[in-house]
């Protein structure tokens, strides 16, 4: 591979409205070829408009946004990408069904050249087209290899884990000849050790020329990834400093003064968990609960037991029974034996169907909010005061008939507060959130239900530092009045600050039970399976 | 504030401009002078009485089905049977009406006779519903295996005991009839239009405002757009589906009080005949409300009226041409409106908050 030269993008004066909100205002800034540069601030500051930008996905509303020295041509990811510029999105955008290599290639697809394709007009459509799949496999291995990429080419789509998908995302914009790699939230997905291959990708790709940007909420990971930082709060850029060694070598300095200059102030501390007290009764209780899976999405022989105000973490690498626990307790799955109880009382035992099991659980107390926030917690398409009441119209409080009481407004008003969500208007649709702005509705309406139990999987992923804070506050203030709750995190630090214990989940069994002290290391060995002597659970 | 001729609404003008423009170049085509075929059209439709009432008439049973497509397809269905649905329930209903007692009050036997052919349509919707709610088979094809069904169905019936001559019922009582307009406006005199095109009107904006602010009106539209969503969040997706779908099977069924009840008279077979499949266009491009619905349903009307019009210079066939020539263009139109809203820095103008 011939090494990149990258073009240096420029921001001059950039500026972008919504409706009547402005998202970025008046935005200088520089990516430099060769550097790892972060783009931090809470959710809804205008960070990942400001790449979109970049990316010709967004017009500036004024400005001009130049990369190597000239404007892009039109408005378009095609003409970005011509000069250089790809994009990663948060959202995975690729065509499940497919294979990797087919997606690598979709849109860009090499095909057999021969003479007669050269003919005029009827040659390409006679005899060109057809594709050459060899040359495209040739290709993608050498970019994989070079940039130390691991992914199964013809593996499906659908088949690949989180991690390697985002490789394969990676790969696809290397592929079309990027130069310059934005990433938007890259790192909300991983496992730690993820995290830390990534950024050696794209350390490796920066000192091959490459121009990386990478928007992210994870100021560890920037204190020591990245070389420059800029801070964005409410559209303005307010903060950009280098970081050298001497700002990673006091990382706690670093990190305190860019959560000032995000938040415009001081984070309070995240409070102590309560004590929990010795007669204290079980609140939730799985008792040998299996869940049929595929491969290591499964769960078995899962005994777990929560008693009032407890708050047990769940780590684990992805894929390994999370998700089906999440479910089975949502009421979505049925367990196929096993049981789970809920103050004493057994739950989904009748053979009520999916619906039916879902309120049954929820009426009762335990709630769940899943992981996957676009497929289970929100619609897209729907306002955010509907988002903020779906699946409670018809209960307590709400509609009990067919009309629909009008204090839904109330309630839809108050769970809107709640986490002050952006923007101010809840008339906007589902998709026009940021995504941590989607997951405070999400948190809002849980929390808002009657609970004994909760269950959160992954609940600030994607989150600000802020907003985490203050959703942390109300587990802690939750498990105060007595409820059980469990956590599902691939954020280590997370399931630390909240937890009073941590259990590890892999391949569908719970191998080990830590406490919150318990290093990444030891966290880390439970997770890929290693017991230890005095850590492994019984 | 909003100016009447918003960008959108001026491309669908300029679409139907360029529908006219087509046609005028097809008319000639023919050997017809352009012009001349474009006043006759004008004299047939809403050029006269007469002309308008006709439209009218044509236009109920394609907001009937417009708006039971429409139903469906909030809660995320294709319900393409609305023409076997609306079939079945004509002949039930118009064979029912026919047994009534002659001197049944209108207040008694309408409503009844109603309500039969709501329920049969929705009852021959609900086998495509419940097929999909209950063992996931796609209605598209079931609901058209079912219009097939009703095809061979209804000769079948009527050779064998409900017709008095192996096609037709025996006449609807009097008191089920559907008055007809020129009873109030005597210039629409010898159209077929009647109280059926308004009752359509109030339909549509029930439904709309039905399905705004009802809980199962609202749900079924969440299912539509996130079915997963729904289903973690405890809304019984499969019940929603069915509900949808029998609702917009009484809906078509309700077709027959513009063809059976408000014109012949009887049912006979093949009346209605089309309006199933018409509906689908016309549901796409009311998408917005129940004005829209309304005047997509007028349009619609419009151009089978004016097939009928110009029918000894033109062949009426050319009239279909210009239907898809005005689909496909209000398609174009209302694609690129919505390309403006993601490209535009300033968004067209927002619609009203909730809450």
């Amino acid at each position: 591979m011939v090494d990149a030269i990258a073009p240096r993008i420029e921001l001059v004066g950039v500026s972008r409205r919504f409706g009547e909100r402005l998202a970025v205002e008046r935005m200088d800034l520089v990516l430099e070829p060769g550097r790892i540069h972060a783009l931090i601030g809470e959710n809804g500051a205008g960070k990942s408009t400001a790449l979109k930008m970049v990316a010709g996905l967004v017009a500036p509303s004024e400005g001009s946004v130049r990369i190597g020295g000239e404007p892009l041509a039109s408005v378009t990811p095609r003409a970005a990408m011509d000069r250089g510029v790809g994009m990663v999105h948060q959202h995975f955008m690729l065509v499940e069904p497919f294979t990797a290599l087919e997606n690598l290639i979709l849109g860009v697809e090499p095909v057999h050249e021969s003479a007669w394709s050269k003919l005029p007009l009827l040659g390409p459509l006679l005899f060109g087209g057809r594709l050459d799949l060899d040359a495209a496999r040739t290709k993608a291995r050498a970019l994989a290899s070079d940039a130390g990429l691991a992914v199964n080419l013809d593996a499906r789509v659908s088949d690949l884990a989180v991690g390697e998908k985002q490789r394969l995302e990676i790969l696809r914009v290397l592929y079309r000849g990027a130069k310059a790699i934005l990433l938007d939230e890259p790192t909300a997905v991983l496992s730690p050790l993820e995290v830390t291959e990534l950024y050696a990708t794209l350390r490796r790709l920066a000192e091959r020329g490459h121009t990386i940007a990478v928007v992210t909420h994870r100021l560890d990971e920037v204190v020591r990834f990245a070389d420059d930082v800029t801070t964005m709060r409410r559209g303005v850029k307010v903060h950009a400093e280098k970081l050298d060694a001497d700002a990673r070598e006091r990382a706690t300095e670093t990190i305190q003064r860019l959560t000032r200059a995000m938040m415009g102030g001081d984070v309070p501390e995240t409070s102590r968990r309560p004590p929990i007290p010795a007669d204290a009764a079980a609140v939730l209780e799985l008792q040998s609960v299996h869940v049929a899976g595929v491969g290591s999405r499964c769960l078995t022989d899962v005994n777990l037991t929560l008693r009032s105000g407890e708050v047990v973490g769940v780590a684990g690498i992805e894929g390994n029974g999370q998700r089906e626990l999440e479910t089975v307790l949502a009421g979505l799955v049925r367990a196929e034996s096993g049981a789970i109880r809920l103050d004493g009382a057994a739950l989904f035992t009748d053979g009520g169907d999916k619906a039916a099991m879902v309120r049954d659980a929820r009426a009762r107390g335990l709630v769940v909010v899943l992981d996957d926030r676009h497929h289970d917690e929100m619609i897209l398409d729907a306002t955010v005061s509907d988002n903020l009441v779906v699946g409670d119209l018809g209960a307590g409080g709400l509609a009990t008939s067919s009309a629909v009481a009008t204090d839904e407004a109330a309630v839809s008003s108050r769970r809107f507060e709640r986490f002050a969500v952006e923007p101010r208007d809840p008339g906007r649709r589902g998709r026009e959130l940021s995504g941590g702005n989607q997951q405070k509705v999400v948190m809002a309406r849980a929390l808002d239900r009657n609970i004994r139990a909760l269950v959160l999987g992954q609940p600030t992923r994607g989150v600000d530092v802020g907003t985490a804070h203050v959703i942390h506050e109300a587990v802690g203030d939750l498990a105060a009045t007595g409820a059980a709750v469990l956590v599902l995190s691939a954020d280590l630090n997370e399931l630390r600050a909240l937890s009073h214990r941590i259990v590890v989940l892999s391949e569908g069994r719970i191998v080990a039970e830590l406490p919150p002290s318990a290093t990444d290391e030891a966290i880390g060995r439970a997770m890929l399976g290693v017991t230890e002597d005095g850590e492994a659970a019984a | 504030m909003t100016p009447i001729l918003t960008p959108a609404r001026q491309r669908t003008l300029l679409a139907l401009a360029g529908a006219l423009v087509v046609m005028n170049l097809a008319s000639f085509g023919f050997g017809e002078a352009p012009l001349e075929t474009l006043g006759r059209i004008w004299a047939g439709t809403w050029g006269t009485p007469y002309g308008i009432g006709q439209v009218l008439f044509k236009a109920i049973p394609l907001l009937f089905t417009g708006v039971a497509f429409g139903v469906a397809l909030r809660a995320g269905l294709f319900n393409i049977g609305s023409e076997g649905q609306l079939a079945m329930a004509s002949l039930a209903a118009g064979f029912f009406a026919s047994k009534l007692g002659a001197g049944l009050p209108w207040v008694v036997a309408l409503p009844l006779v109603v309500a039969v052919a709501a329920l049969v349509g929705g009852a021959f919707a609900a086998i495509a519903g419940a097929m999909r709610a209950k063992l996931g088979v796609h209605e598209i094809i079931t609901s058209i295996m079912l219009n097939r069904s009703a095809d061979v169905f209804l000769p079948w019936a009527l050779a064998v005991g409900l017709s008095v001559d192996g096609v037709r019922t025996a006449p609807v009582a009097e008191g089920a009839r559907v008055p007809p307009l020129e009873r109030w406006f005597p210039s629409f005199t010898g159209s077929a239009a009647s109280l059926a095109f308004p009752t359509a009107v109030i339909v549509a904006f029930a439904v709309h405002a039905w399905t705004r602010r009802s809980r199962i009106g609202r749900e079924l539209e969440w299912v539509g757009q996130a079915a997963t969503v729904c289903e973690a969040q405890g809304i019984d997706v499969a019940r929603r589906r069915m509900q949808a779908m029998v609702l917009s099977g009484a809906i078509g069924g309700l077709t027959m009080m513009g063809t059976v009840l408000g014109y012949k008279g009887y049912y006979e077979l093949g009346l209605g005949a089309g309006a199933g499949f018409s509906g689908i266009a016309v549901a796409m491009l009311g998408r917005g409300g129940p004005v829209q619905l309304t005047l997509a349903a007028l349009l619609f009307g419009t151009l089978a009226q004016a097939g009928i019009a110009i029918n000894a210079r033109v062949p009426r066939d050319a009239m279909g041409v210009i239907e898809a020539v005005v689909i496909l263009l209000m398609g174009a139109a209302a694609f690129a409106s919505s390309q403006d809203e993601v490209k535009s820095p300033v968004p067209a103008n927002r619609k009203e908050t909730a809450g």
